[in-house]
Parts: C-alpha cells; structure tokens; sequence
C-alpha cells in the first residue's frame, strides 16, 4: 500500500496540483483538486478523496439504514433516519399490491416512535428517499438501545470488513446493528449494552486520531474486567 | 404555542423502554437512582452590573438569573410593600426545540412557579421595601435567562433566583421634603428563609427526582413542591396529562422535603462563600 498523505482542509482548499483524480468530497478545477466538505483530505496514488469530520446522511439506494418512525397517515410512514430529507415506507410496500386503506390499519404493523431497519429502495435529488422493509432482517426493531452516530463515523464505527463491530460484539456479548445513517441498535444484557454503547461513543469521538483500534480495545478490556475475552484486533492500516 | 405542539426530543420506544425498564430496577439513563438529583454547580454573581445573580448548572441545564432593585410605586392594594417580578425568557439557543418570540405558556409558567416559590415562603419580607408607603417602595426584579435545557427548569431556575435573590446588594433610599435621596451604603435584601423546589417525574407507577429532557419527554406528569427553611410547603404545581394518586403526593412530599434540605445547604453555602471574597 502506498504512503497516505493527511490534511485537514475547509471547502475551497488547494488538496494538491497536478494530475489527481477527485474520488469523494472533492472537485478538479483546471490542473487541482479542491475541497468541498471541512475533514481531512486523503490521496492515495492518484486518488484524492476528503474524509469529511462531521455531516448528515444522504442517502444510498441499497444502503441498510435505522429509522425512527415519526408519523402514521393512511398510506405510508414518515420516518428520520437523520438525513436533509425524511424518508418514507409505503405502505403497499408492507402490505402488499392489495393493500386498502379502508382494511389496513397502519399503526398495526408500525407505530410512531418504533425503530426499524429497512433498506433505501428509492431516491433521487427531486423525490425523498423511500424506504424498503422486504427483506430478510429487515423491519421493526422491538428491542434494544439506539445509539445515534455521526453518519461520517460510520465506516470508523465498522472497521476492515466489519472488524471494529466486531470486536465490540465479541468482547461484550452483544448485537450490533448499524444503519448507514449512524443509527445502531445494540441489543443484549442491559450491562453488556450500557459497556458496548460506551465503546460506540469512544469510536465516535476519537475516530479521526491514530491509534484508534487501540483505545477501544483498551477501553474493553478495562470495562469487561479480567476475565473478558478480546479478540485480536484485524489492523485497518492505521 | 399551542399545548399540542411538541417542544422537546421525539423518544423512540427502545428509549421509552429502557427508561421503563430502568426505573423498575432504580437505575436511570444516567446511572443516577429515582432519588437522585443532577450535579448542582452555583456560580454567584457573574453578572457584575445587577444587584444580585447567579449562574446555576444543574447537570446540562443552565440558568442564569439577574436581579435589579429600583424604585417604584407600590400597588394600590398593598401600599406598604415592595414589588417583586419574576420574568423567564427561554433563550432560542438553549434548545433546538426553543424559538425566538413572545414567552410561550411553559415559559409563563416557569416565572409562576418560581415566583410563587419566593412569594408564598415569605422570602423577602416586603414590608420593609416600603420606602414610604402608597407612595415609593423598591422594586425587585427577578430576570430568568434560560441558557440551556436539559430538563427540570423548574428547580434549576427556582435555585437561581433564590441565590441571586439571597446575595443581592442595594444602595438604600430616603426620602427628605419629598426628594428621594439614594446613600452610599450598601445593604441586603431583607431575606428571610430559603425557599428550595423539588421536582418529581412520573412514568408508568414510579416518581423520580431532577428529570432530564429525556426524561421530560417521557413522563406523563410532574410536580414541583417548594419548601421554606423550617420544612414547611409553601408552593406546589404540578403538570403533565398523568395523575398522582394521594399516597404518592404525600410519600413525595417526603422525599422533596429531605431533598431540599440538602441543595438549602448548598445554596445557603454559595451565598456564604460569595459574601466572603
């Protein structure tokens, strides 16, 4: 892997001269490439991306996401899954091609204030993003602890191929579920989540420093006392 | 504002869940038990300008609360006391929930409360702000600014204004052949005993102490209790569309009364300290 070179950078800033391609957050202007979003810009090869420090979700078509249901009407869901837009499940999309509003009470299968998982089906910059719950896992969440996590965490929060998760999960005996939005259910003994939602906020603030895999796993150890078994971190090239 | 409108955090139900189950076992959001209030930190007189005020952090809920002593005519119908006010402002950068405008009926309510705290314990003997009386009297006004919310403004603003209330200074009046004349010393208010409110939340069958905003969100009633130096009631209020059945009022009427015992110390201790320096 070639050196990655770190700065931290405003909307507007030179990123670098020359012949880079601007891959996330990023545009070219004649032989640059600038920044669009206050983080920390990274080139790789000829790569430049900018890993932003902070920042709403927008969303993905496919992308896994938590959402809190915030309104009922007679054919579809309102729900915040902490983005510019809210997004909504129709409600044939869980009753069915024959769903009636006459027949079909709503609130039956999804009330205000549940959390659900459900999956982005459908969104472009003129239409709010519509939520999908056909799929296996996906639906309401009925119980747990929901952690709110910066969107822009996220990747930090999951580590190499789910790692970081993992060492969490491992370590505290819990579940994770994490939507690409930052909103993650933990669920477990209530003294397992309360450790595992502790490690979540450890991620969150300390996820643009060095050494990151480090102190979480410090951190659990410390909490789960001696006899804990923590697993051997998978490295993400820190 | 209207009373249907939401002004705080939308609560998921695995929140609403875990503070169910929590309370169950005595153990809250926060670690803290139902008896328990948040870390009270008392600042006295930030605000050099005013004649009395103090910066009250009540976990992440501030308040500050200034008091200005003026002279004024008495109401027609008590000629021979001194006017109190009591005026709350919930600042549009205390909470996302929070707007600029005219006061809205919580923020009326919490001058009210707190008002009536100082009012009915007799905290300031407004017999003696009679300059002379029907004709000039002093006048205190108590200025609430919200800083931020995080649940139970009540107490947080009650603990305030009883501090900056307690550690006011004022240059005293007299009247000679029908001219007010101010003099250069400096006296107290004359303060009398420390009025101290106590707040209890409700969710489900179990009372809490100090809620959060969280909490707030949650709860289906509260009540606020005032008690005065000898551990007598002197205000009560309570909200929320929940009831209290009469046991409960009574067992928390109780707990409120040793728990105000308590921050009594603490505030009593801050005015000490400041009146030292």
């Amino acid at each position: 892997m070639s050196k990655i070179q770190r700065k931290f950078v405003v909307p507007g800033d030179l990123v670098v001269k020359g012949d880079f391609e601007p891959v996330a957050n990023a545009y070219r202007d004649a032989d640059a490439v600038y920044a669009l979003k206050v983080g920390l810009s990274e080139i790789e090869g000829d790569k430049v991306r900018i890993i932003p420090l902070a920042g709403r979700y927008i969303p993905r078509i496919d992308d896994p996401v938590v959402g809190i249901v915030t309104d009922v009407n007679a054919f579809a869901w309102t729900v915040e899954i902490n983005s510019f837009f809210p997004a909504f499940i129709t409600a044939s999309d869980v009753f069915g091609k024959r769903f009636s509003p006459e027949r079909d009470d709503l609130t039956r299968m999804f009330n205000m204030g549940d959390v659900v998982l459900a999956r982005v089906a459908a969104f472009d910059r003129f239409k709010d993003p519509m939520l999908s719950v056909a799929g296996p896992r996906l639906g309401a969440i009925r119980g747990g602890q929901l952690v709110k996590v910066s969107p822009v965490k996220v990747p930090r929060l999951i580590g190499r191929r789910g790692a970081m998760t993992k060492m969490i999960e491992d370590s505290t005996g819990t579940r994770i579920t994490i939507g690409q939005n930052g909103y993650t259910v933990i669920t477990g003994p209530p003294d397992k989540m309360l450790v595992a939602s502790q490690a979540i906020e450890l991620v969150e603030t300390d996820a643009h420093m060095a050494g990151l895999t480090e102190t979480v796993q410090a951190f659990l150890t410390k909490s789960m006392g001696r006899n804990a078994v923590i697993p051997e971190p998978d490295y993400d090239g820190e | 504002m209207s009373a249907a409108e939401r002004k705080h955090e939308f609560v998921d139900v695995l929140r609403r869940q875990q503070i169910e189950e929590g309370l169950a076992a005595d153990r809250r959001l926060d670690g803290r038990k139902a008896n328990e209030t948040r870390e009270l930190s008392i600042e006295v007189g930030p605000v050099v300008k005013a004649n009395g005020s103090a910066l009250v952090r009540l976990g992440n809920t501030a308040v500050m609360v200034g008091v200005k002593i003026l002279q004024g005519t008495p109401f027609p119908d008590t000629p021979d006391q001194g006017v109190l006010t009591v005026n709350a402002d919930v600042l549009p950068i205390s909470s996302p929930y929070e707007e600029p405008g005219p006061p809205d009926e919580d923020t009326i309510e919490l001058a009210r409360v707190v008002d009536r705290g100082i009012r009915e314990s007799h905290m300031v003997d407004m017999k003696e702000l009679a300059v002379e009386p029907g004709k000039k009297v002093y006048a205190v006004f108590v200025d609430v600014a919200v800083l931020d919310v995080d649940g139970n403004l009540f107490d947080a603003t009650s603990y305030a204004a009883v501090t900056a209330l307690a550690s006011a200074r004022f240059k005293k009046v007299s009247v000679k052949d029908g001219e007010v004349v101010q003099m250069e010393e400096m006296v107290k208010l004359p303060v009398s005993t420390i009025p101290v409110s106590v707040t209890a939340g409700k969710v489900g069958e179990f009372l809490f102490l100090d809620p959060t905003g969280t909490e707030e969100a949650v709860m289906e009633a509260r009540m606020t209790t005032t008690f005065d130096s000898e551990d007598n009631l002197c205000a009560t209020q309570k909200g929320g569309e929940g009831f209290f059945t009469p046991e409960e009022v009574l067992r928390q009427m109780e707990v409120a009364r040793a728990k105000a015992k308590e921050i009594r110390a603490k505030i009593k201790e801050a005015v000490k300290n400041a009146g030292k320096e």
